[in-house]
C-alpha cells in the first residue's frame, strides 16, 4: 500500500528491526571477514542470532558485562576488525559509558554500537529499560557519530554506512517492528537530513520512530491548510545544520519530536544550531526530564504527546507565537 | 643467559634513571608506579615481545597495553632505550600538546597500541586483540601490564572471565604488584588477597614472582608462552618507588614533586644504581 506525503512515497508495512539487524550483519559479514557481532545476553532482542548461525567464530557472547563488552570491541578494532556491539540502548550507553568514552572514542576505534529497544519502544518493560538519555550521552562524545533511523530500510543503510565509515558510531534500534516509510531508492548518507514538503508556516524535525508519526502529522496539517515541512534527521551527529538553518529561515518556527529526553537530544541539538545561526521559536515533544513508563508503547506515545493531534496543536501554538 | 640478564638489568636501571629525570624535569608526577616498572618493561621490550621499532605497524608484531596508563614515563623511557625515538624526546614529557602526555595516547605516539588512563579497562581490550588473533590463527600475542590497584575494578574480572571462556592462551598479563595505590596500601584501600587464587578461580594460569628479578621475568614469560589453553597472569611483586629510598613503599610518592634537598639525595642514590 502506497501513498504520498510531502513528495515521499510511503509504504505502510511493518518490518522487524531484529530481522533487519541480523540479515544486514550477515550481508556485511559475507563481504567482509572483519565484521564481528558482540552481544551481552540480549542477542534475541537485537537479532544477531542469524549472524551467529552463519559465522560462529565472529559472534561473541560476552554475557551480562557491558563494560567488558565494549572493551573487547575496542580490542578487536585495535586489530583492524569491525565489531558491531549490541545491547539495550540504556545499558550500553549508561553502564558502559566510560568504556565508550575512553576505550572507544578516545582511541578513535572503529566500533559500531547498536542500542536496541531504544527509548519508549522498550514498551512495558518499565522505566529501568527505557533509554531517555542515550542520544544526549553519545552526542557529546568527541569522534562519535549518532544515528536514529526512521525505518528498517534506513536502519539497514545506517548499519552498512557505518561499516564504511572510519570511527565509532552509535545507532539506535527500535524494538520494532517499524513502519516502512522509505523504499529501496532512499539514499541514506551519514550526516544528511531529509526534507519533506516546502511549507513556510512551520518546520517539524523528527528522527527514529517519530518520523512516521511526523509524516502523518504533515498530512493532517496540509488538510488544515497549514503549510508545514518536515526534516527527518536520521543522523543526529554530525547533524545537517544547513538544512535546519535553511528551514528556520523559511518557516520561523520549529517543532522537534523525539523518542528521548527533550534535554540533550534532538530538541537540544536544533536549539543549539538555530540559536547560533538564525534564532526562531522552538518547542519540543519528548520526555520532559522524566523517565519512561511501565506501560505499553501505545500508552506511552499518547502520554508523552507523540500523537498527530498534539503535533498539530503544538504547531498551531508555535505559529501563533511567531 | 647470565650475560644477557646482566645486560637487561643494566638497561632496566638506565630506564629507571631516565624515567626519574623525565618526571622531575616535567615538574613531578607518578614516581612510585613508574619506578616499579622498569624490569617488567625491559624484559617485555628487550626479550619477550616480538616488536621492532623499525616496523611500527607490522601486523605480525605482538601488541602491548599498559593498562596502568600513569606508567607512561617509564614506558617512554623504555621505548627510547629500545630505539623507538631518541632519549632527548623524554624532555617533552608533559610539555603542552607534545606526544608524551602523563598518560599514554596512541593518537599522539605511533609506538603506543592503546591509550590508557581510565583504569581497569585494558584487560578487556587485550581480550578483543587476542580473540582477533586467535580467530585468524595468528601466532602473535597480546601482552598487558596492569596495576594492582586497578584490579579493584569489576571490569578487570569481567575481562578475566571472558579471556578464560575463549581460552585465550595468547594473553600474557603481568600485574605490577607494588601493593600501594593512590590513597594508601592496597590492603587498606581495597584488599585483593587472595589475589593469585582469584585469578586461578577465574581459570587463569598463574605465577607469583619477584617483579624486579630480570631472570625470573624472562623464564616465567617463556613458560607462559608454552601455555596452550589458558590465559596467563604473572603477579610480579614489585616495590613502589624502587630505587629512591624515601619513595619506596611510601603512599605520598604515588605522585609527587621532589624538593631541591630531596633531589640531591635522589641523584646520589641513582648514581649508585649505575
Amino acid at each position: 500500500m502506497f501513498d504520498r506525503i510531502g513528495g515521499v512515497k510511503m509504504i505502510s508495512e511493518m518490518v522487524s528491526t531484529q530481522e533487519t539487524y541480523g540479515k544486514t550483519l550477515v550481508e556485511l559479514g559475507d563481504e567482509n571477514k572483519d565484521i564481528f557481532a558482540l552481544e551481552a545476553d540480549l542477542m534475541r532482542c537485537s537479532g544477531s542470532k542469524l549472524f551467529e548461525d552463519k559465522y560462529p567464530d565472529r559472534h561473541l557472547q560476552l554475557g551480562i558485562a557491558e563494560q567488558n563488552l565494549v572493551g573487547v570491541a575496542a580490542g578487536l578494532a585495535a586489530m583492524g576488525r569491525i565489531p558491531y556491539v549490541s545491547t539495550f540502548a540504556n545499558f550500553l550507553t549508561q553502564r558502559a559509558c566510560d568504556q565508550i568514552v575512553m576505550s572507544l572514542a578516545y582511541n578513535k576505534f572503529n566500533v559500531k554500537l547498536v542500542g536496541s529497544f531504544a527509548g519508549i519502544t522498550s514498551g512495558n518493560n518499565g522505566g529501568t529499560h527505557i533509554s531517555v538519555c542515550d542520544i544526549a550521552i553519545t552526542r557529546c562524545i568527541p569522534n562519535m557519530k549518532v544515528m536514529d533511523p526512521g525505518d528498517c530500510n534506513e536502519f539497514r543503510h545506517a548499519i552498512i554506512a557505518a561499516s564504511k565509515d572510519e570511527g565509532p558510531t552509535y545507532i539506535r534500534q527500535a524494538k520494532g517492528p517499524m513502519k516502512t516509510i522509505f523504499d529501496n531508492t532512499h539514499k541514506f548518507e551519514i550526516g544528511k537530513g531529509y526534507k519533506f514538503g516546502d511549507g513556510k508556516d512551520i518546520t517539524l524535525v523528527s528522527a527514529g520512530i517519530t518520523t512516521s508519526l511526523a509524516m502523518d502529522a504533515l498530512a493532517t496539517l496540509q488538510k488544515e491548510n497549514i503549510k508545514a515541512r518536515l526534516i527527518h534527521l536520521p543522523t543526529i551527529k554530525p547533524a545537517d545544520s544547513d538544512l535546519i538553518i535553511e528551514s528556520a529561515k523559511a518557516t520561523g518556527a520549529i517543532l522537534t519530536i523525539e523518542n528521548h529526553s527533550v534535554l540533550g537530544g534532538l530538541g537540544g541539538l536544533v536549539s543549539e544550531i538555530v540559536s547560533k545561526n538564525y534564532p526562531v521559536i522552538i518547542d519540543s515533544i519528548g520526555l520532559k526530564d522524566t523517565w519512561g513508563l511501565n506501560a505499553d508503547i501505545e500508552f506511552q506515545l499518547k502520554y508523552f504527546g507523540f500523537t498527530v493531534e498534539n503535533i498539530v496543536k503544538k504547531s498551531k501554538e508555535l505559529i501563533a507565537k511567531k | 643467559m647470565e650475560q644477557r640478564v646482566e645486560k637487561l638489568k643494566k638497561i632496566a636501571n638506565e630506564i629507571r634513571i631516565n624515567t626519574f629525570h623525565a618526571i622531575t624535569k616535567a615538574g613531578g608526577g607518578h614516581y612510585g608506579g613508574c619506578l616499579s616498572l622498569p624490569e617488567i618493561l625491559t624484559v617485555l621490550y628487550f626479550d619477550s615481545m616480538n616488536v621492532d621499532p623499525k616496523k611500527l605497524k607490522d601486523n605480525s608484531r605482538d601488541r602491548f597495553i599498559l593498562s596502568k596508563g600513569h606508567g607512561g614515563p617509564a614506558l617512554y623511557a623504555t621505548l627510547a632505550a629500545r630505539g623507538y625515538f631518541p632519549l632527548s624526546a623524554l624532555d617533552e614529557l608533559d610539555v603542552p600538546l607534545s606526544k608524551f602526555p602523563k598518560h599514554i595516547d596512541r593518537l599522539k605516539l605511533d609506538a603506543i597500541d592503546v591509550s590508557s588512563g581510565a583504569l581497569g579497562q585494558g584487560l578487556s581490550i587485550a581480550v578483543g586483540m587476542a580473540i582477533s588473533l586467535k580467530q585468524q590463527k595468528k601466532p602473535n600475542r597480546a601482552y598487558i601490564v596492569l596495576g594492582d590497584g586497578e584490579c579493584n575494578s569489576g571490569q578487570v574480572w569481567e575481562a578475566a572471565m571472558s579471556a578464560s571462556k575463549y581460552h585465550l592462551s595468547n594473553i600474557i598479563a603481568i600485574v605490577d604488584n607494588n601493593t600501594y595505590q593512590l590513597d594508601g596500601p592496597i590492603e587498606t584501600v581495597m584488599p585483593l588477597e587472595p589475589f593469585e587464587k582469584k585469578w586461578k578461580s577465574f581459570g587463569w594460569k598463574t605465577f607469583d614472582i619477584d617483579g624486579h628479578d630480570v631472570k625470573s621475568l624472562i623464564n616465567t614469560i617463556n613458560k607462559a608462552k608454552e601455555e596452550k589453553s589458558r590465559p596467563t597472569v604473572i603477579i610480579a611483586n614489585t616495590i613502589k618507588g624502587k630505587g629512591i629510598s624515601f619513595m619506596e613503599n611510601a603512599t605520598y610518592w604515588h605522585s609527587g614533586t621532589v624538593s631541591k634537598e630531596e633531589l640531591n639525595q635522589c641523584l646520589i642514590e641513582l648514581e649508585e644504581l649505575k
